[in-house]
Formats: C-alpha cells, structure tokens, sequence
C-alpha cells in the first residue's frame, strides 16, 4: 500500500512512519514537509490509479491540510476509490472532526499519536473496499 | 373736582354734569337720547333752558337748592323724547369748601314712582351705597343696591342700618375706615382698589365714595360706588399664576428653550440656552444666523438649511435633529433638537417653539460603551483563538511523546529506531517545554496591560541594548544594522515592551534573512501622521507575499517560512506589546526584497523631522 505523510513536524512524521512499520502497514512510506510538493505528486500519480494512503496533518504552515484539500477538490472524481485520506492531527478540537465530513475524499479523522488499534482499523476498513470492489 | 370720563361713557343711566352756574359741562350719550337731542350741542346751554317750558320753573327751584349744596330728588314731567315723566336726582359737587357745580342723573319716572333714587341706583350696574356720617368715625348704611346684594351676597335688609365695622371684616375694615376719613376730611372724592371676602367670594373692586355736604358745610353722608373688576382681576391672576407655572417650568426644564420668529428671523431664548452652551444671550431675541454660527460646520447643510427647508418648503408641524453645537469655551455639545412649527391659515411658517437638548454625556457614554462592547469582542475572540491554537500547539509535542513512549516499549532497544526513538522523545518534552513557557509569556504580557503606567522611554538607547546578544549572530552573517532614530526621541510607553519589540524585529531580520546578499536592517522615526510618530523597520530579507498573508503574519503560532526554525510568537508579542502601549503595527513585503514594519504611537514628539 503506497503510504504518503503530509506534515511540517520532522518528530511527528518519523513516530508515525515507526509505528506504521511496526504494525506493517506499509513498506512503502513517503514523507513530504511541505504539502504543495505532496500535491503535485499526488496529482501525477492519479494516471496509475495505484491505491494511495494519505496522512494529512492539519496544522502547517504556508498551506494548512484544509487548504491542501481543497486544492484537491478538482481532482476528487479521479481519486475517489484510490486515495484514502485520513487526517492525523494533534487538535481535539470537535469543530475540525465536523469539518472533516463535509470532505468526500476524507476517509477519517484521527488523533494524534496513532495507535495500533486505529492502523489495524484502517487497514480493515481499505480491505473491505477493495473486496468489495 | 374732575370727572372721570370713564364714568360718564361706562354708567348704565343717563347722567349729566353742570357748572356752578347750571350750564351742561357734559352728558352722556343715553342722557342725550332721553332728551331727543344730540349730545354735543348741549354742552354750555343751559340745564333748565333744555326742558320743555312747563317745567323750568320747578326745575330752577331744584337746581338752586342743588347749588347751595343739598342732594336733591324729583319727579320732572315729560322731558324732550322720554313721553312720560323723568325722575332727576342732582347731587352738588364740592371743592374746597364750595359747590363747584351739580352732577346729575335722569330715569324714566314710569320705572319708579316711589322711591326714584332707589330705583336709579339699582338699574347702575355697579355697586352702590349710601352711608351716613356720623361721629366718632361711624359710618351706618342708608342705602344699599341691588348691585351690591348680588355681589356681597348681603340681604339689603340686614345692610342698611347696620354700622360699616359691623358688616365689613378685617383687614377690608381698616382700610375703607380710613378711605372714609380721607373722603370726609377733603371733602373730596377717594377712589382706591379693594379686594374683600364675601359670602359670595373673594371680590376685587374700585371703590369710589363722593362726599356729601349738608346746608351747613358739613359732610353728613358718603356715596359710594364699587366698580367689580372680580372677573378682570381673576383673569389677571389666572394669567398670572400660568406665567409663573411657565417661568418654573422653564428654570427646571434643562433645556434651551426657543421661540423663532420667522418673520423677524429672530430666536427668542430660555435661560437654559446662557446655561447648557455659557453663550450671552444679549440681545434677546438675537439673530436666527448667530444661533446658524454655531453649528458645526460639517452639519450646517443639513441642520440649517434643511431646517429653513422644513419651514418653507413643506407642510410639517414637526422638525428634530441631532447636531454639534459650539459652545461659548470653544468645545462641542451633542444637542438633540425638536422643534413644533406654527403656521397660518396659508400654511405659511409664523413661529417654531423648540428645544434644544444636550445629550452630550448620554452620546459619550453610547460610544464608551460600543467601544467597551468592541473591546470585548475582540478579547472574546482573541482568547478563542488563544484557547484554540494553545491546545493545538500544545498538545502537538504532548501527542509526540506520548507516540514515542508507545514505540518505545514495543521496539527492539539494541535497534537504530530505538535511540532515535529516545532522542525523539525529549526533543518533544523540550517542545511542549517551549511552548509552556510561551503561554507564560502571553499571560503575563496580557496581565501588565491592567497595570501599566506610560513613561517617556528613550526609544533610540532601548534599540542598541535590544541588540545585545544578537550582535554576534548578525556579524557572523555579515548583516549591518543602522538605527537612525534620533537620540531625541522620547514616547510615552514601557522600556520593557520597546526593547522586546525591537529584540524580536531584529532577530526575525537575521532568521529570515537572504542568502543572496548582505542583511541591513534599517530603523528610522518620523514625525506623524498628524501629530503622531511613526517607527519605520526595514530589511532586505527574504521577505513573504504579503498580498496572500497580510496581517496573519501578527498571529499567534502562524508561521510563513519552512526551511527556518520558528515557533510564530515574536510578531504576535510584538503587535501585543505595540497595542498596550496604544500604538498600531502594520506590515508591508515582497518575496525576495524585503519586510518593513510600520509601527504608528499617536503621541506627539517635537524634535522629529517631517
């Protein structure tokens, strides 16, 4: 499963990319601080229409993950069913959770830091589509 | 003794007057039409000579007894128009001792035939008595009309014979006893104003009494007569009392009261006008354009003229406005105005009766309270979104840790993972570290707004010892910095909040500057806008689209650069600081040429250039 980190925070990206290992979520990681570099891979690699994981920080600077969203938006008929989001932030704030839904190409939203159970979830969850594809 | 004219034209009855030689000194209109002949002619002939022949004789026989200085009463026949007999009452009139001539009265004889004089004192419309004088100034009713039964309320029957001090009450009692003496020792007629409480009421009357003198000289009786002015005088009284009510209500009354006379084009002042605005009201009425002057002058189109065109223009019965009006020491008043315009059957403009209200202290209040309520929201919102990017940023390095004590215990210690793990782990505990001692600082910045007290602050010496410390960073990147604020200069603030401004303006200067050139940092002071003082930062740094970012750039934990270490505090303490010491920051920048931070403090200072 080819797995993207999207955050600015150099800690939070190794811990997550670690404990993805550990619970062999995916060999394939990629990190990118800066999420218009993200973007521009993201949105070359939907020709291959490989399945993608993303984990999207919300809190950054320059381009925040709701913008980084947004700037999406134009190509969600074509990522739908293949790229997965899943925000992973630090707020516990209610209001982010709430916005995350209005977001078709949002796959979930979690609470940082990730935990085994919330991977092996995820990974439940992307079996289920895929079989039922 | 000169007769009133008064008398003659007021009287009810025909009267007449004559001189002592028995020719008409005057007559009244009615004495004219009894007799049938115009009343002008008259005068100067003769009183016997005017009647019909047959009766001259008696009629000479009564005058000269009238002369000698006897009232006299009798029965005439048909005289000129009047068909049927006239009943003459001639009464003598005496100056100085002496008859100076007869004043008279005619009645038709048809309306009493008993008791002539009776009947002619009650048909006078006015009060009339007749006392007799007797010794020890006692005074006894002989006589007394129907007039004044009405008017007293007195029965005649219970009047007449009575002694005056038994029928008039103090304190009337001593004042007409006195009148009397007057009349009786002249000899002459005394006429005063009275006011007296009867069974019927109060009354107000003139009182006249005529002296009468018997054959030897002597006064023996006083005629007296009571005009009624009750009702003039309540009118009077009535009128009066209002104008009092109205003057009170004027003195209690805060207002300016006006009375505009659009004709005259002048404005009639209440005394609140000389109090509310301290302007003389000399003279009163004054000027329609003085009262124009004062208005402010960005109000006068629409307070003046649109007052003149309310007045002119259309129909209104109403005007109000709320204007500034300069007072007499030069400041302005918040006046509310309401006026009431009287017009005529035209629809003309005649009068406005109006006031002007200051509402001065209510209009401060409503704005120190939208200002306060502004003031609130705006601490509101800022402590949401303190609270908010607090816990995010709090709780970033918090959630880092706690990840990495998770991976910790599930890795293999001997394992690279492991140490970087570890290594991982403090870094986060040294972030949220960080970030506590942040929230310490914005606390306490937030805290000294409370207590803070201005002093003047040399701003020029607070920028070098600012640089210390910073001053090895900016020669190892080769920067140059140029303060250029005159040594002069003084703004009221806090030393601490200046030098905390230009410690995180430079650092941000050598964080962010350019590689491609030199950093030079710039810092100048000028004078205003208006009479204010403006502090100009600028570098040749690397500089933010300022276009996209604007002011965010002053918020708390926003950050523009990914390259450079930042936690995004400084410029939100710098624009927090600025603000406490009520000045205003604003920023300006391009990519690749550099920032300038414009810090504006409204206080004046002489020794700038322009």
């Amino acid at each position: 499963m080819r797995t993207y980190l999207i955050d600015d925070d150099a800690l939070g990206v190794y811990l997550t990319e670690q404990l993805l290992r550990a619970e062999g979520f995916s060999t394939d990681i990629s990190a990118f601080q800066c999420p218009k570099m993200a973007l521009d891979v993201l949105i070359k690699a939907t020709t291959t229409m490989d399945d993608t994981v993303v984990f999207l920080d919300l809190n950054m600077p320059l381009m925040n993950g709701w913008q980084f969203l947004d700037a999406l938006a134009p190509y969600k008929d074509k990522l739908l069913g293949h790229c997965h989001i899943y925000i992973l932030t630090s707020s516990l704030a209610l209001a982010d959770l709430e916005k995350s839904r209005q977001y078709d190409l949002v796959a979930g939203l979690i609470h940082k830091p990730i935990d085994s159970e919330e991977i092996h979830a995820i990974q439940d969850q992307l079996a289920n589509k895929t079989g039922a594809e | 003794m000169p007769l009133a004219s008064a008398f003659f034209e007021q009287d009810a009855a025909a009267v007449f007057a004559l001189n002592q030689d028995g020719a008409f000194q005057r007559v009244n209109a009615r004495f004219a039409t009894l007799l049938g002949q115009p009343a002008a002619p008259l005068t100067g002939t003769g009183f016997v000579q005017c009647l019909p022949a047959t009766e001259q004789t008696r009629a000479q026989q009564h005058l000269a007894r009238a002369l000698a200085g006897e009232a006299v009463c009798y029965e005439a026949g048909a005289a000129g128009a009047a068909a049927s007999g006239v009943v003459f009452m001639l009464v003598p009139l005496v100056a100085d001792g002496r008859v100076s001539g007869v004043y008279g009265t005619a009645l038709p004889a048809a309306i009493s035939p008993e008791h002539p004089a009776d009947v002619m004192l009650d048909a006078i419309a006015d009060v009339a008595f007749v006392l007799a004088v007797e010794a020890k100034g006692r005074y006894r009713f002989t006589f007394v009309n129907k007039a004044f039964e009405k008017a007293t309320g007195l029965p005649g029957a219970k009047v007449v014979g009575s002694y005056v001090h038994d029928i008039i009450p103090e304190p009337s009692l001593s004042l007409v006893l006195d009148k009397y003496q007057q009349a009786v020792n002249t000899a002459e007629r005394v006429s005063w104003l009275e006011t007296s409480d009867c069974p019927a009421g109060r009354r107000v009357g003139e009182v006249s009494v005529m002296p009468l003198l018997d054959s030897a000289g002597k006064c023996s009786q006083l005629v007296g007569v009571v005009h009624n002015m009750t009702e003039l005088k309540e009118g009077e009284e009535a009128l009066r009392v209002s104008n009092e009510r109205y003057q009170y209500a004027l003195k209690a009354t805060t207002d300016a009261l006006y009375d505009w006379n659009i004709a005259a084009d002048t404005l009639y002042w209440g005394e609140g006008f000389a109090t509310l605005f301290g302007h003389q009201v000399v003279p009163n009425p004054g000027r329609f354009s003085t009262w124009a002057s004062y208005v402010h002058d960005s109000e006068k189109k629409s307070v003046v003229d649109g007052l003149r065109h309310a007045a002119f223009q259309t129909q209104d019965a109403f005007w109000q406005h709320e204007y500034r009006f300069r007072r007499a020491d030069g400041s302005w008043a918040c006046v509310f105005d309401r006026g009431y315009i009287l017009r005529d059957a035209q629809g003309q403009p005649v009068r406005m009766i109006g006031a002007m209200q200051d509402i001065t202290e209510r209009k401060e209040a409503e704005i120190r309270q939208s200002l306060m309520a502004a003031k609130l929201m705006d601490q509101n919102a800022d402590l949401q979104q303190f609270a908010y990017i607090v816990s995010h940023n709090l709780r970033a390095p918090l959630a880092n840790a706690l990840g990495y004590a998770d991976l910790l215990s599930r890795i293999d210690r001997h394992a690279e993972v492991f140490d970087n793990s570890l290594q991982n782990l403090h870094a986060s505990l040294r972030q949220l570290d960080g970030i506590l001692s942040d929230v310490n600082n914005i606390l306490s910045a937030r805290d000294k707004q409370t207590g803070y007290r201005p002093e003047p602050v040399a701003v020029a010496a607070v920028c070098r010892q600012a640089l210390f410390g910073l001053e090895e960073l900016l020669h190892e990147c080769g920067g140059e910095l140029h303060n250029e604020i005159p040594e002069t200069l003084r703004l009221p603030g806090s030393r601490a909040y200046f030098h905390s401004i230009f410690h995180n303006l430079i650092s941000n200067a050598i964080k962010y500057r350019s590689d491609s050139r030199p950093l030079l940092i710039r810092i100048q002071a000028v004078a205003g806008p208006g009479s204010g003082t403006t502090i100009l930062f600028s570098d040749n740094g690397m500089g933010f689209d300022a276009e996209q970012f604007g002011q965010e750039i002053f918020q708390l934990y926003r950050r523009f650069h990914k390259h450079r270490p930042g936690r995004g505090i400084g410029l939100f303490l710098v624009k927090a600081h600025v603000e406490s010491m009520g000045g205003q920051i604003s920023v300006s920048s391009r990519v690749n040429e550099g920032t300038r931070f414009t810090l504006f403090f409204s206080a004046p200072n002489a020794n700038l250039p322009d």
